[in-house]
């Protein structure tokens, strides 16, 4: 196993930066997902650190050996790909046994390891077998084995459980997260779906328009998100994110909504707001942390639910709040009707504060 | 359950099998009504013409007596066809113009379509010239490479003459030993623009995801080739070499207007020396007799030929 670096890495086509100055460092036996939107530019990175497609510039270091110009089969690398890519023709054991060969290794170390990893993903029974005759599931796990076979220094997966059904997602994203462990193998696993991404990974590096949003364990980035875009990516459904301006009354910062309504601010979000460079600031709050009360209390603010969505463990409802729509979850033991007025009243030691400017989050000093 | 009874339930599930299919074609009958014109038609074009070929193989034709007064002589004519060192001239000549002609067009067709799949400048334009030869009128090619193998004004016997690597122009065509190899030349550079098409659309298909994890997998461009290209292009190539096969087995168009079948028969293949029993000589039940043959054969190579295809697809489960 080893660590992989990239240093200020960049890929354009044409005048079209698909990777911006994307540097980040993955440490010997983590398992980092690359999350975001289609485009963001996450498989471009990983096919870069595969050595599918060359560099524009920048570094990438695997082990200790900058990898740039070798080849993909040097670069002591095995990938997973989201449709499997298993060789159509031939059987699952020659599937496994197919890397090795390329590498001339003799027969009875092949058959080895080949059976070795049949036993590890629980398969011996599937080797005579074509691809074709098997369960997508499978499938999948022949393809874990063609990697597992080659004993790389570092794992790719690009999307490897999005062509499953809903329920063998989960069930497969466990049996990843177990082969993660037993092997304590370097894994850059790449997803569209941040809950992949929370659930599985060590470290998450969210990307957008190709530029590295943020770079933390999942609880760092579901609890401190960098900027907007992280903070409604992250976490389901999204944090809600409502424009407000910030102004003074009465000796204290307080945030205005174009409908009329004002929410005081504690000392430290007074801070926070301070530092902005504008007047216009986004309030974010998670679903969880927004209080609804059926009838007004003290600094609650008044809205109307628009939908309910009962999901069985919690009730999920949405109202608008200054054009923003607000997500909050409620004991499903809660009755609330579309239209009934409700109030919200948020957390003030949870809430996210951004520069609408900037859109990055604002910290106090 | 004994023996008996097991029998017993075998002839009633085939008898509810049979009154099933009985009430299905029924539950059809409009469609079969919708497809009864066309298979009219069918049997006036093809099964009565199939039919009449067979009837006229048993009779004796001779030039100058109408056909209602041809005389029956039994199997005669296909005992005359097999004792005789024409027919399995011809049968030679039709194997070696069938066999070189699909192996050498789907050989180089399968080059230019490999060579074609890599984008560079001028490949639409390559393509396209690279069809000519296939698009073109077979007749009128026929008579332009007539015309280039020429022993007096032909080009190409000009050009070898002109480097010194022939005395004299040499006789492609009118030579025993070299017309059939010259015909095939031609039929090749005809028909391996179709083979060149068929496989650059099966190259289209063959999956990038496959020929990326081949890559990582740590296989040169030979291996990639040999185990993942080549594999997936197996369907398409049995689809190509047997529509070949066929148009070849049944050629007549370029050694007809070339040579006619000569010099002494040494470029004739079955459907021109058929054509010219029967149209040249007029001799049709012996022409008939060689047509039955023919069908005989062709038949039992498609058999076989489907046979094997569909095993294949057992083995593959279809794909």
């Amino acid at each position: 196993m080893a660590h992989v670096v990239l240093k200020d890495l960049v890929k354009t086509y044409g005048s079209f930066k698909a990777v911006n100055d994307v540097s980040l460092t993955v440490n010997d036996g983590e398992f980092v997902a690359l999350v975001g939107p289609s485009g963001c530019g996450k498989t471009t990175t990983l096919n870069l650190v595969a050595g599918l497609i060359s560099v524009t510039s920048g570094d990438i270091v695997i082990g200790d050996r900058v990898v740039n110009d070798l080849d993909p089969k040097d670069r002591d690398i095995a990938m997973v790909f989201q449709n499997y890519a298993l060789y159509p023709q031939k059987s699952v054991y020659m599937n496994l046994a197919f890397p090795l060969q390329m590498r001339k290794l003799p027969k009875d170390e092949i058959d080895r390891k080949v059976r070795e990893a049949a036993r590890v993903l629980d398969m011996t029974q599937l080797l005579e077998r074509k691809p074709r005759e098997l369960s997508g599931g499978q499938q999948q796990r022949v393809a874990l084995g063609r990697a597992l076979v080659r004993d790389p220094a570092v794992f790719l997966m690009d999307e490897p459980l999005s062509n499953l059904d809903a329920k063998l997602r989960v069930q497969m994203r466990s049996e990843i997260k177990r082969f993660h462990q037993d092997l304590k193998a370097t894994i850059i696993y790449v997803t569209h779906d941040q809950l992949e991404a929370v659930t599985m990974a060590d470290r998450m590096a969210v990307m957008n328009g190709g530029y590295l949003q943020q770079y933390d364990s999942p609880a760092q980035v579901f609890a401190h998100p960098a900027n907007m875009f992280v903070a409604s990516f992250v976490g389901s459904p999204a944090m809600s994110l409502i424009p407000l301006e910030a102004s003074t009354a009465n000796g204290g910062a307080v945030l205005t909504s174009a409908e009329g309504w004002s929410l005081a601010l504690s000392p430290r979000n007074a801070q926070k707001v301070a530092r902005a460079t504008t007047r216009k600031v986004v309030l974010g709050a998670r679903h969880s942390t927004i209080k609804l009360h059926k009838s007004a209390i003290a600094d609650a603010i008044p809205a109307k639910a628009y939908t309910v969505e009962p999901t069985g463990d919690v009730t999920f409802v949405q109202a608008f709040l200054s054009g923003a729509i607000v997500n909050i979850s409620v004991s499903p033991n809660v009755a609330i009707a579309p239209d009934e007025q409700i109030w919200l009243e948020f957390d003030q030691e949870r809430i996210h504060l951004f520069d609408s400017e900037t859109e990055v989050a604002l910290e106090a000093s | 359950m004994t023996i008996v009874s097991g029998k017993a339930e075998a002839r009633r599930t085939l008898q509810s099998a049979r009154s099933d299919v009985l009430r299905k074609m029924w539950e059809h009958r409009a469609d079969y009504a919708y497809v009864l014109p066309a298979i009219a038609v069918m049997l006036i074009v093809i099964a009565y013409p199939i039919y009449y070929t067979i009837e006229l193989s048993f009779f004796n034709t001779p030039p100058g007596l109408q056909l209602r007064d041809k005389i029956f002589v039994g199997l005669n004519n296909y005992t005359a066809i097999l004792t005789s060192g024409v027919f399995w001239q011809v049968t030679f000549n039709t194997l070696i113009w069938t066999v070189a002609s699909t192996f050498f067009s789907f050989v180089l067709g399968f080059a230019a379509a490999l060579a074609l799949h890599r984008d560079f400048i001028g490949r639409g334009v390559l393509r396209a010239i690279l069809i000519i030869p296939w698009v073109i009128s077979a007749v009128a090619a026929s008579y332009i490479w007539k015309w280039i193998y020429h022993s007096d004004f032909g080009i190409i016997g000009a050009v070898l003459v002109e480097l010194g690597w022939a005395e004299r122009p040499p006789n492609f065509i009118d030579s025993v030993s070299t017309v059939l190899p010259s015909l095939i030349v031609v039929n090749i550079w005809r028909e391996f623009p179709f083979a060149m098409i068929m496989m650059t659309a099966g190259l289209q298909t063959v999956p990038e995801p496959l020929l990326r994890a081949a890559k990582v997998d740590g296989a040169n461009a030979w291996q990639r080739f040999w185990h993942v290209t080549f594999p997936h292009l197996r369907n398409v190539s049995t689809v190509t070499i047997l529509l070949l096969a066929v148009a070849n087995f049944n050629s007549f168009i370029i050694p007809w207007i070339m040579t006619g079948g000569g010099p002494s028969n040494a470029s004739h293949i079955w459907i021109t020396h058929i054509y010219e029993l029967a149209f040249g000589r007029q001799r049709w039940g012996v022409a008939s007799a060689y047509s039955v043959l023919l069908f005989i054969i062709l038949m039992t190579l498609g058999y076989f030929y489907v046979r094997a295809l569909s095993g294949n697809e057992r083995k593959d489960g279809g794909a």
